[in-house]
């Protein structure tokens, strides 16, 4: 089987819509999410090991998990919606209190968020096509047409992300308002890991927007040879290996983990400071 | 290899996560960095701006630590040492800040500071690294003697005067406190004569008054000798006993230490509602109950003690009592309510680190001066002692009083007490109605 072919699963040919080697992508795909499990399990059992006082022995993984939940909607589903929404998905601390973090947060949370669902929208496509839609084997007309409608979404959600992390770097260098904090090793990681997913990222775009007039004619069978960049381009697959290694595996283990933590702390302090929901 | 594990396994980790709800743990991981906190700690920039004293930095440091003894890293490879100096600094760095809260109204992520430094001032007495300095002596104090002046039981109604009544039994109580009890007998006798004039009826615990403990929870000692909750249960239970349905606090400490930490050491909410003298007064402003008997043109500016602003949320009503006076122009810093700068002394931080509180109350004073007011007025008697020291540090002419001394004299009511002793703390008299002097103190006999 030729690189650029689909991966015969259940009878049926299944791309990847970037028309990268889909083995590839499923076992990076499965090891960053066990990654990820895994780095989430180890924060619970960290913080499950906190033994509040009068308590004889801590919560452990699991009771922290319940903990987690139970302080989330003790309240009720309303006000915890509420919350997620204003607290979570608009950062309304944020906003109150500093208007361009909050648009350049916004900027990273949501093109972060943006990439990540398309991905996962991608992901849900190479498989509805050939297994719902009962495209025909052998035919890649489906994921030509899947790539090129996420194409417009995932720059506009790259572009954010771009623009909130220059934003961050500028705040940072030229006009931060206070002393910048302590920076460790954790922190240069994480600033060299974004830069290598923006930097490859919008360079393998690049390279196969140039073929995007023969997206819709063209057969990976016949137009491989004349296409040699497109299918399996080193650089698109190194960004995508990477990128979910990066942003989806290490994230735990990361200084970004807080992206992840910082909604759920508001959620379960109901907000944080009470004048702020007032 | 195995056997290597176990070693490097074995090794006991630098701090331990005891008194850490899981949840705590989760906000030292949910901090973005942003630094909101550093533009308002009070202690941080009366500190000349140690990066050490920031909030900011404390959380970063703290979560290095949990991170090195907790972290994956620790579970494959077992805990990384941390030198013992490297906690010691730490935690003196802690105990440099009043747990005003500040931090945590700021906080983009919502972390709850007040209740995370606690927690962490708990851990590492429990380390043996704190509390610091003088604060040490407050279970030894509180815990044997019920109050932390060194005084006796007997004289918690010294600084009654015989035209003060109170009633054997009443269902409204005044809890007074050790401050104004024994030092600042000018907000016991203010209260009291208020409530007199308004024909309300109260009682109190005398003798059976004991400390409310806020300054060992303040600082992290609440386990040493269980004495926080055996004193919570001790006051509750003598104002249940006599039948108290409502009790008024003049003291901002106590009214935080009967809002939120008693019903902790209880296990349910109090059989008591805990109202503070200002809400209580507005109340009575409200109903048109007060009738000013004076006007007093002069400007004031109002500093909301920490206890009673942000950590229990009452802001407005000292407010209103103040707009209700004639004559009182009121004023407000530019720090003010939710966002208003401590006055230094909360936290443990006025026995331990005196000079960080005069430093920072030198900076609240200058927030009031720049308002142009005559006085500052606040509704805490520890408030009030820090902003006198730091008024007479700066050598400023302006008055700093209680809300409830300010309401007694507007209402006609006597602002005197006993005659002072001598040597006595200056607070214990009305610093803007000075009809009293403090004797100076009587020089040791020569042997």
């Amino acid at each position: 089987m030729s690189m650029s072919e689909g991966l015969p699963i259940a009878g049926k040919e299944v791309f990847d819509t970037l028309f990268i080697d889909y083995r590839i992508m499923v076992a990076f795909a499965i090891i960053s999410i066990i990654m990820f499990i895994a780095g989430m399990y180890l924060q619970l059992a960290k913080w499950g090991q906190g033994i509040p006082e009068g308590a004889k022995k801590p919560p452990g993984t699991l009771g922290t998990l319940q903990l987690i939940i139970h302080r989330i909607f003790e309240n009720g589903f309303g006000p915890a919606l509420e919350i997620i929404v204003l607290d979570g998905l608009f950062q309304r601390r944020t906003w109150r209190r500093r208007k361009m973090e909050w648009l350049m947060h916004i900027l990273i949370f949501w093109g972060w968020s943006g990439l990540f669902i398309l991905t996962v929208v991608a992901a849900a496509a190479e498989f509805y096509g050939p297994f719902i839609l009962d495209e025909p084997p052998g035919q890649p007309d489906f994921f030509i047409r899947t790539f090129a409608t996420l194409k417009i979404p995932n720059l506009i959600f790259a572009s954010m992300l771009t623009i909130g992390i220059v934003i961050a770097a500028t705040r940072r260098l030229f006009f931060s308002d206070v002393p910048p904090a302590r920076f460790t090793i954790v922190d240069w990681i994480s600033i060299i890991g974004i830069a290598i997913v923006i930097i490859t990222g919008f360079l393998a775009y690049y390279l196969r927007i140039d073929f995007y007039e023969i997206e819709g004619r063209m057969l990976i069978s016949q137009y491989e040879s004349a296409a040699p960049t497109f299918f399996n381009n080193p650089i698109v697959l190194f960004h995508e290996v990477f990128t979910l290694l990066f942003c989806v595996g290490y994230l735990p283990f990361s200084k970004l983990f807080h992206m992840f933590v910082t909604p759920l702390v508001i959620m379960i302090n109901k907000g944080g400071y009470v004048e702020v929901n007032e | 290899m195995r056997n290597m594990v176990n070693i490097m396994t074995r090794k006991k980790p630098a701090i331990s996560l005891e008194n850490f709800t899981p949840t705590q743990l989760m906000e030292y991981d949910a901090c973005t960095r942003c630094g909101e906190c550093v533009k308002y700690c009070p202690t941080y920039i009366g500190r000349n701006e140690d990066r050490n004293i920031e909030p900011r930095d404390k959380i970063l440091r703290w979560r290095e630590f949990v991170t090195k003894s907790y972290g994956w890293k620790a579970k494959l490879f077992g805990p990384a040492d941390i030198p013992p100096e490297e906690i010691k600094k730490y935690t003196d760095d802690l105990y440099n800040c009043t747990t005003c809260g500040m931090c945590g109204t700021v906080c983009c992520a919502g972390i709850d500071t007040i209740e995370l430094w606690e927690s962490n001032r708990a851990n590492l007495v429990k380390h043996g690294t704190g509390p610091y300095g003088k604060q040490n002596l407050f279970p030894k104090l509180i815990g044997e003697g019920h109050n932390p002046y060194m005084k006796q039981q007997t004289d918690r109604l010294a600084w009654m005067t015989p035209d003060i009544r109170i009633a054997d039994k009443s269902d409204i109580a005044y809890f007074i406190g050790c401050t104004a009890g024994y030092n600042q007998q000018v907000l016991g006798v203010s209260t009291a004569r208020i409530l007199n004039k308004l024909d309300v009826p109260f009682m109190v615990l005398g003798e059976d008054e004991w400390c409310c403990a806020s300054a060992l929870i303040r600082t992290g000692q609440q386990h040493l000798g269980d004495v926080p909750k055996q004193a919570a249960l001790h006051n509750i239970e003598a104002l249940k006993e006599r039948g108290a349905k409502r009790v008024i606090f003049a003291c901002a400490g106590c009214f935080r230490a009967a809002k939120i930490d008693w019903p902790r050491a209880y296990g349910k909410a109090l059989p008591f509602e805990a109202v503070h003298m200002s809400q209580f007064l507005a109340e009575q402003v409200e109903a048109g109950k007060i009738k000013w008997e004076k006007s007093l043109d002069r400007t004031v500016t109002y500093h909301d003690p920490c206890h009673l602003g942000r950590h229990v949320g009452v802001f407005e009503e000292p407010r209103k009592v103040l707009m209700s006076m004639p004559g009182i122009k009121l004023v407000e810093m530019e720090r003010n309510r939710n966002e208003q700068r401590c006055c230094g002394a909360g936290g443990g931080v006025k026995a331990g680190l005196p000079d960080l509180a005069l430093a920072v109350a030198k900076d609240r004073m200058n927030d009031a001066k720049a308002t142009g007011a005559e006085a500052l007025i606040s509704a805490c008697p520890f408030c009030r002692r820090n902003l006198l020291d730091g008024r007479d540090e700066l050598k400023m002419d302006m008055s700093v009083d209680d809300l409830v001394v300010l309401t007694a004299n507007m209402m006609g009511l006597s602002t005197d007490i006993k005659p002072p002793a001598p040597g006595a703390p200056k607070e214990s008299i009305s610093d803007m109605f000075r009809t009293q002097t403090i004797p100076p103190k009587v020089p040791p006999k020569a042997p």
